[in-house]
């Protein structure tokens, strides 16, 4: 037993010796250390081919560059694009930079552009971001709603020159410029080499962004990016940025403790524990351009009242519910899109989105009262159960109903469900807008054309002809939008809960995040201490 | 093992086999006693949950304040409230019932089983024991966690006693085996052959005679099991594929209070005192009758 502690005591020290070497060393290289930032990651990748990625937008946008860039303040800039023009917002003009090259060598010219947005379209190719391009003329032809599509080419484009192509779009939509910015990876651009083995590609994406990947990716280790020397737009302010991957955004929040790690996504279950666990400055909470709403279920005929609809959303106290479970991190909503969207008619939904359970009450007892047991769904496993146990306990106390709320047993459970019509209750639903338009979000949510089946209640056929005649319009307020969030008011097809914001947290060694108009935190603007 | 070993221990099996004898034995064990005071309140909880919370200040475990969440004891709340603003005591009271439902329904499902298949499988012998044995080892060869997780995922409405009858089902082999083993030895008595002699029935000889005498180191298990079930239902409703909320059970509390425990311990202390007090106590009768039935394990 002695001799075995002995053992022990002589490796541990040997040990000691071999850290202290390799410490001394780095110790000495010390002048030109990397700025190196490591961000814990939580969400699984299975692809980094731009126009599939769905949840590793901070890697994309470091390794690409968008067209045009938004700003927290919604401004719109000019990143890889010169100008994006149009005289009547159907045909647009995209004239690029001079000078620009991906991480192979390669220029960046408009027809490696045409040919992403071609790749991606092509229905066959089934990319998961390809709805993105839904505006562009020919699109419908490449995914017809059956068999083959004929042509794998967008008739909407063509190239000019080499740093000039056209873009038509289907109709007028003045938000074009909007859409070609960060978060719509679907329009960044790939070099003529990814289009021969898109696989590969996916796992070692060479894009024309300041960072470039270095090494091939494997399912679960970690993705390096370093500085592309020849990068040709505004320097970043980090050398190296590593992504590590993690099972759960717990693991990763409690490695941000330890200081392992540098950023992370806030876990919704430590909301109201993270003031005590992290200094105010290493917390970053940025207003996103998501909400949740509490939809219905139009084909039960017991929601057909408006005034059901209504009283529920008055029965539901968002404000405590956000002091209480989101530590104040969220934002009770008062319109149907995020108030981070320009021209967003704040309040517009007036005092049915305020707290007031007499009226709520009063007002259901008006439409007949509520028949039967009123099972709220949602999807479980994503920490969202004390919400909906919330949101149940309120119609429960309030409209006296009998009220539930009840997690489905998987997230792929819940969309089928809610696809075929089959959940039987209010139900969660919400929408992350890739770019800071009202147009986004209520385009994906509330149209015949949802990207959220049957996410915004029953289709009010005013909100869909409000949305085209906005799209038309060249005011750049986006107040236009305001009219189809008028009809949204008067029909109330569904509750809006919150304005959810996106949450960080920092290790000491970063000392500002910034974040761009989509609530992401822009890795390539960090400032880190002691710089 | 030796001869007077063998002479004490069979004296002692036939008194305590007798209703008085097992009395005799188990009233003078401290054990016993602390055990049953223990159990005796949690059933008067269990009848009643609401009067007695009542009692205390908020008699009704749904009746939630958001905007007092997590609150410490205080005199209306005598153990705080929870993150929904509930109070803390009248859930963990109503949980009472539910847990010992849970308890009661498994064991009692479990023994039906098993005395009915271990008694076939111990008496018949042949080809029906090795049926039934074979059976036992495949269910206990399943890892019980795995197991339940896997159907309960999959079971769309899980309500109290669904839970009871998968806990049920992944634990009658043990039983059955336990009654097979003292089936096989009780057949083989010189008065069960007596009554095969007289001409008795086989269903007499059974009902009457084998089963009454094989029975005493199931019923202690069966205690003991009681407390074992009602910390598998904490377990796997802590995992999340238990009992969902608007059950209120223990598991439930604790599976809801884990992401607050740092800011609001009391979520988890009381419901965590009342579960473990529960199963200690159930583990002490269970202990309490295996003594007084089988001295060869006391220590």
């Amino acid at each position: 037993m002695r001799g075995l502690l002995k053992g022990v005591g002589a490796t541990s020290v040997a040990f000691a010796l071999v850290l202290t070497g390799c410490s001394s060393t780095e110790a000495d290289g010390g002048e030109g250390s990397p700025a190196e930032l490591v961000i814990g990651s939580s969400d699984p990748v299975p692809n980094l081919v731009p126009g599939r990625q769905s949840n590793a937008f901070g890697l994309t946008m470091s390794v690409f560059s968008p067209l045009t860039f938004l700003d927290a303040e919604g401004e719109l800039s000019y990143v890889a694009a010169e100008s994006v023009e149009s005289d009547d917002q159907i045909t647009w003009t995209i004239t690029l930079r001079d000078g620009w090259t991906f991480h192979d060598g390669t220029p960046v010219t408009a027809q490696d552009y045409v040919d992403s947005w071609n790749t991606v379209a092509y229905g066959p190719n089934a990319f998961e971001n390809s709805g993105q391009l839904a505006v562009i003329a020919g699109y419908a032809d490449l995914n017809p709603a059956e068999g083959e599509p004929a042509t794998d080419e967008l008739s909407g484009l063509a190239v000019i020159d080499d740093l000039t192509f056209s873009v038509t779009l289907n109709r007028a939509d003045s938000q074009f410029p909007v859409q070609l910015s960060q978060a719509q990876t679907a329009f960044y651009p790939m070099p003529q080499s990814a289009f021969q083995d898109l696989d590969a590609y996916g796992k070692q994406p060479i894009g024309n962004g300041p960072f470039a990947v270095t090494t091939r990716w494997t399912e679960g280790e970690p993705i390096v990016a370093e500085r592309y020397q020849d990068y040709a737009g505004d320097e970043p302010t980090v050398d190296k940025i590593t992504w590590v991957p993690y099972s759960d955004r717990l693991t990763a929040y409690t490695d941000a403790l330890a200081g392992n790690v540098d950023i992370v996504r806030l876990p919704a279950n430590r909301m109201t524990q993270v003031a005590d666990d992290f200094e105010d400055d290493h917390i970053y909470s940025f207003s996103g351009p998501a909400i949740s709403y509490l939809s219905f279920p139009y084909w039960d005929a017991r929601f057909d009242d408006v005034r059901v609809r209504q009283a529920i959303s008055m029965a539901i106290d968002r404000d405590a519910i956000n002091e209480a479970l989101f530590g104040d991190l969220n934002a009770p909503a008062t319109a149907w899109t995020p108030s981070i969207m320009p021209g967003n008619p704040d309040g517009i939904c007036g005092e049915y989105c305020e707290y007031d359970p007499e009226a709520a009450a009063a007002l259901l007892a008006q439409a007949g009262g509520f028949e039967g047991e009123l099972t709220i769904h949602f999807p479980g496993g994503a920490g969202q159960d004390d919400l909906f146990n919330a949101i149940a306990n309120y119609l429960r106390q309030n409209l006296g109903v009998d009220a539930i709320a009840r997690p489905s047993v998987g997230w792929a459970e819940f969309s089928e469900d809610r696809n075929n019509k089959v959940l039987d209750g209010p139900f969660f639903a919400r929408w992350g807008a890739l770019y800071p338009s009202q147009q986004s979000t209520l385009r994906a949510v509330f149209t015949s054309a949802a990207g959220c089946t049957n996410c915004g209640g029953v289709i009010i056929p005013e909100v869909e002809q409000a949305l085209n005649d906005a799209d038309a319009s060249d005011s750049e307020d986006g107040e236009a939008y305001a009219a189809a969030q008028q009809h949204l008011a008067e029909g109330f097809p569904v509750v809006p809960l919150f304005e959810e914001s996106y949450n960080f947290v920092t290790s000491d060694k970063v000392a500002e995040l910034t974040a761009s108009a989509v609530g992401e935190p822009l890795l390539t603007d960090v400032i880190l201490a002691g710089d | 093992m030796t001869e007077p070993a063998t002479v004490a221990l069979d004296g002692t099996l036939d008194r305590a086999t007798t209703t008085q004898g097992l009395w005799a034995a188990l009233r003078s064990r401290v054990q016993f006693w602390v055990s049953l005071a223990l159990l005796t309140v949690l059933a008067i909880i269990a009848a009643v949950p609401g009067v007695l919370a009542g009692l205390f200040g908020e008699g009704d475990p749904r009746a939630c304040d958001l905007t007092a969440s997590n609150r410490p004891p205080t005199s209306g709340h005598l153990f705080g409230t929870d993150v929904q603003g509930c109070d803390v005591l009248a859930n963990v009271l109503f949980g009472a019932r539910t847990s010992l439902f849970i308890g009661l329904a498994t064991t009692a499902i479990c023994l039906v089983v098993a005395v009915t298949l271990g008694t076939l499988a111990g008496y018949a012998g042949g080809w029906l024991d090795a049926l039934i044995a074979r059976t036992a080892d495949v269910v206990l060869g399943f890892p019980f966690l795995l197991g339940a997780i896997i159907v309960l995922n999959t079971a769309p409405n899980r309500s109290p006693l669904l839970l009871a009858a998968v806990l049920a089902f992944f634990s009658w082999p043990t039983f059955a085996r336990l009654i097979r083993s003292s089936v096989r030895e009780v057949r083989e008595r010189e008065f069960v052959q007596a009554s095969h002699a007289l001409g008795l029935s086989q269903a007499r000889v059974v009902l009457t005679h084998v089963l009454p005498n094989s029975l005493a180191p199931t019923l202690a298990i069966a205690a003991t099991m009681v407390g074992g079930v009602i910390g598998a239902e904490a377990t796997l409703t802590f995992l999340g594929v238990g009992l969902v909320p608007p059950s209120i059970s223990w598991g439930v509390q604790l599976s809801t209070a884990q992401s607050y425990f740092q800011g609001a311990p009391h979520t988890v202390v009381f419901p965590s005192i009342f579960l473990t007090v529960t199963v200690i106590s159930l583990i002490m009768l269970g202990d309490a009758l295996r003594d007084a039935l089988d001295p060869r394990g006391r220590t």
